[in-house]
């Protein structure tokens, strides 16, 4: 069992990972530990940032908000309620498929993974969202990038290579976020019957429209149980396209939507309706409590329908998201998984295994082995922030 | 003027036709008569110039990998440069330098419009990409004001933004792959057709580094469909401060216009003159709010708009009611600079950014600096996402004015920082502003930054002397590891 540390400052996170360095001692460092994602590591000693939380500053006018490491993503989610505003990146709670319950941990551990909703398509990514930050690196030096302002290039945008690292760079001890403004009203168009060729198509027609779509997911039927709510047909495929904002444009968009697709089964989520379809769909909420692989596979649009011909034989459950962009597995052994990923390199693409069971995290890699350049280049800046390699050593490649 | 750059090493300069014979071996391409090169001697930031020893001009990623190979085998700093059209000197040549123009790289490779994206090569025309796709009624978000010259691989250097950056993000947002060629030759792709990348972000990392890691040889950006409807509003005010106001009350409630600008009486003065845009000249400030979306949405939103321009005191407004009359209305804000350049000899713009409400402070500052340098200042702010551009007019003819119009600019970005804002929107550091990143970065923000310069060109071969002080060291904010009683990089340049 490690030893865990809980700084309460930025001050006692450099003091720590200082002393750590001159001891060559490595370092887990948790949030929450919420989330159970990336090689598993042995470690002598954990820094939790738990302690470090609450919320520094957050102008709404402004449109950022500065919090610790260590804040309930909850937390922040409430308190830019308050204001009418959210995080645009729309962040999956992955407690579900981790615990089967929602917990959706710190922003720290949000950042550090670099998941977004199913708006990403639209809004950006989570590492659009982040402004700026203060961190310590692997010898012990407290670091700073970026500001609070959108529009910045004053040095390297270390914003982004710190978000999606997994802790493997630093240890963030302050991060400053974009914040929204929540959509006046929101519905969800949904087609029912269609196979993921239609599916695809019907993607591409919508998302080629000037009509704004904010989220485009397709189940297909044997995967719609995926969903639990009850307004939803349960005997056939569904594809809702999410479209928000002010109510009358919302309503003038799903009557275009209704006369482009005018020769399909389809129906309307009303605003209650869309809320709770697009929060299952955003948390994985249908594979709580699975034991099997839950995957992310990025590809091109036009990659995607070719991978699911070529494993149409093969059992798993997916569902596709961002309009055609990323399909959401649910894998059940690790030979599929394998001839998956191949597929996704050959196709300028990748599969991230988001939850698997601690045999394959001791041992396998959850992301899709990069090119022996991109691989050099990345151990190389991985040194550039942590010399000795002592912050989550091996977490996201071994030997990194 | 007098410039400082990294120490020259006169021994490259004196193999001088030796260099030129052997890149000769990978492309036919090379300038280097003393006449042939003038034109690559400087780029927007007109007022330093240097030759290099040679400009090599290749044409495929192949030869820009050889190209780069023999330099870092032979220690040959190397400055890209894409179109030339940058305002902070990034691409400025040092003496013993091979400038790598990479302006035969100008086509496009793909219009993808399954993928919704466009492979370009680095030096097509931001506007180029948009043409290309305009026919299927796609559009390229990013539109820098050079955007008719400026080219896609400098606008990943720089992260250009341009007026419709709050509502559709920069360079960063819109770019979805590169392919890039390291110092030692190392060709890498980095992102593609696909949304994210898995490992670190090192796409992210490229975009905005100014040519100091890596050349870029390929880009894929996102293209989106144009708005059914966009509308424009002009707004004018009485003062700065009931225009800023405006502008915290827009976004206050919920409203995120394509674009938001204002520009000060100076500049709307000078921009009509030019552009006879149609705007009223009895204001202190104008307003330009782009809205766009559905036309029900847009005529709810013009309404919106108008009536808290009305609450913050509007003295005018005009809402476009057609498409002519919209691009009426920027014309003259699209010409700012052009318009500048008949008020004087010569001006430079300014590029900071700010927190939104910090606007009237800083603009006074900067008439109060105006008064004080005896110069004459015109001010233009993308109001949305907080980038101020303001405009020092001076004579270069006079040396001592050019150096007064340079400690202006310094003052204004100096207390751009101190109100909570950044050295460089768009336009980067460059050389002009390298000496101010201690404002915003003491040593260890720097050494990091260096640590990672290192990991990709660990004989500080790619464009050196750009974005990183090198006449003095910033002051220390923390720790910093000194291994062993040495600096790990010994070589990295010291300030």
């Amino acid at each position: 069992m490690s030893e865990i540390f809980y700084p309460k400052d930025e001050q006692d996170v450099s003091d720590f990972v200082f002393d750590s360095f001159n001891k060559n001692n490595p370092i887990e460092i948790i949030g929450h530990g919420s989330k159970k994602i990336g090689r598993i590591i042995q470690c002598s000693q954990t820094l939790s940032l738990k302690l470090m939380n609450g919320i520094l500053e957050y102008f709404p006018e402004e449109l950022y908000i500065k919090v610790l490491p260590g804040t309930p993503l909850n937390l922040i989610e409430s308190a830019l309620k308050e204001k009418n505003q959210n995080l645009g990146f729309e962040p999956n709670d992955l407690g579900y498929i981790y615990k089967g319950q929602s917990d959706p941990g710190s922003i720290g551990g949000v950042v550090s993974c670099n998941l977004s909703g199913p708006g990403r398509f639209k809004n950006g990514a989570l590492r659009d969202h982040v402004l700026g930050f203060k961190a310590v690196n692997g010898s012990g030096a407290k670091i700073k990038s970026g500001g609070t302002v959108v529009k910045n290039v004053t040095g390297y945008d270390l914003s982004k290579i710190v978000t999606g690292s997994y802790g493997t760079l630093c240890a963030i001890t302050e991060i400053n976020l974009k914040v929204s403004p929540i959509p006046d009203f929101e519905e969800t168009f949904v087609i029912n019957n269609l196979n993921y060729i239609e599916a695809i198509d019907i993607f591409n027609k919508a998302l080629d429209s000037s009509l704004e779509i904010s989220g485009a997911c397709f189940f297909s039927e044997d995967n719609v149980s995926f969903l639990t709510l009850n307004d939803v047909k349960k005997d056939t495929s569904i594809l809702g396209l999410r479209i928000q904002g002010p109510k009358s444009s919302v309503v003038e968009r799903i009557q275009v939507l209704n006369k482009m697709f005018k020769d399909q089964s389809t129906s309307v989520l009303d605003t209650y309706q869309t809320a709770i379809f697009w929060r299952e769909i955003k948390n994985l909420e249908g594979y709580a409590n699975s034991e099997n692989f839950i995957c992310k596979i990025s590809l091109p649009i036009t990659n995607m329908g070719n991978f699911l011909k070529h494993f149409k034989n093969l059992k798993f459950k997916y569902f596709l998201d961002w309009g055609g962009n990323i399909a959401w597995c649910e894998i059940y052994n690790n030979s599929d998984l394998d001839q998956m990923r191949i597929f996704c390199l050959k196709h300028d693409g990748y599969l991230t295994v988001i939850k698997a069971n601690d045999n394959f995290r001791q041992r396998e890699d959850f992301l899709t082995n990069s090119n022996s350049n991109l691989k050099i280049l990345s151990k190389k800046l991985k040194e550039s922030f942590d010399p000795k390699s002592i912050l989550n050593p091996n977490k996201m490649y071994l030997g990194i | 003027m007098p410039l400082t750059l990294p120490e020259v090493d006169n021994a490259v300069i004196e193999r001088k036709d030796k260099i030129v014979d052997d890149l000769s071996k990978i492309t036919k391409n090379i300038i280097h008569s003393e006449d042939e090169i003038k034109p690559y001697e400087t780029d927007g930031l007109s007022v330093y110039r240097q030759k290099p020893i040679a400009v090599v001009l290749p044409e495929t990623t192949d030869q820009v990998s050889k190209i780069l190979k023999y330099c870092y085998e032979k220690k040959i700093k190397v400055v890209p440069r894409g179109a030339g059209t940058g305002l902070s000197g990034g691409s400025i040549p040092l003496a013993d330098c091979i400038l790598l123009g990479m302006g035969k790289f100008n086509k496009i490779l793909e219009t993808d419009f399954d993928n919704r994206c466009v492979v370009a090569q680095p030096c097509v025309a931001n506007l180029a990409i948009t043409q290309a796709v305009e026919h299927k009624n796609f559009y390229y978000a990013p539109d820098p004001s050079s955007q008719l010259a400026c080219s896609i691989g400098g606008n990943v250097a720089e992260n250009s933004g341009g007026v419709h950056s709050l509502k559709y993000g920069t360079t960063t947002n819109n770019l979805m792959g590169v392919e890039i060629v390291l110092m030692d030759g190392t060709i890498l792709k980095l992102g593609g057709k696909h949304l994210d990348s898995e490992g670190y972000d090192l796409l992210g990392l490229i975009t905005g580094s100014e040519g100091l890691l890596g050349v870029v040889t390929e880009v894929t950006v996102r293209i989106l469909k144009k708005p059914e409807s966009v509308r424009a509003v002009l707004i004018g005010f009485n003062s700065i401060e009931d225009s800023g106001n405006c502008v915290a009350d827009i976004i206050a409630k919920g409203i995120v216009p394509a674009g938001m600008e204002i520009m000060d009486k100076p500049l709307i003065i000078a921009t009509d003159n030019y552009a006879k845009a149609g705007y009223p000249r009895d204001v202190e400030a104008l307003l330009i709010v782009e809205l766009d979306g559905t036309t029900s949405e847009v005529d709810t939103l013009i309404e919106k708009v108008l009536d808290i321009a009305k609450m913050n005191k509007a003295s005018y407004n005009r809402a476009s009611n057609s498409d002519e009359e919209r691009i009426r209305f920027w014309k003259g804000r699209k010409a700012a600079f052009t318009a500048c350049g008949v008020l004087a000899p010569d001006y430079i713009c300014m590029d900071g950014s700010i927190p939104r409400n910090k606007l009237a402070d800083v603009l006074g500052y900067i008439n109060k600096l105006s008064k004080k340098y005896k110069l004459n200042v015109a001010n233009c702010f993308h109001a949305g996402d907080g980038n101020l551009h303001p405009l020092i007019m001076f004579d270069s003819n006079d040396p001592e004015e050019l150096k007064k119009a340079e400690d202006f600019g310094a003052d204004i970005l100096k207390y751009c920082v101190k109100v909570g804002g950044v050295l460089s929107g768009e336009h980067g550091i460059g050389v002009e502003k390298r000496e101010l990143m201690c404002e915003m970065f003491n040593d260890n923000d720097i050494q990091q930054q260096l640590n990672i310069k290192n990991a990709f060109d660990e004989k500080n071969l790619l464009n050196p002397g750009k974005v990183f002080p090198i006449l003095h060291r910033c002051a220390e904010g923390g720790r910093m590891h000194i291994h062993k009683g040495r600096d790990k990089f010994p070589d990295l340049p010291r300030f």
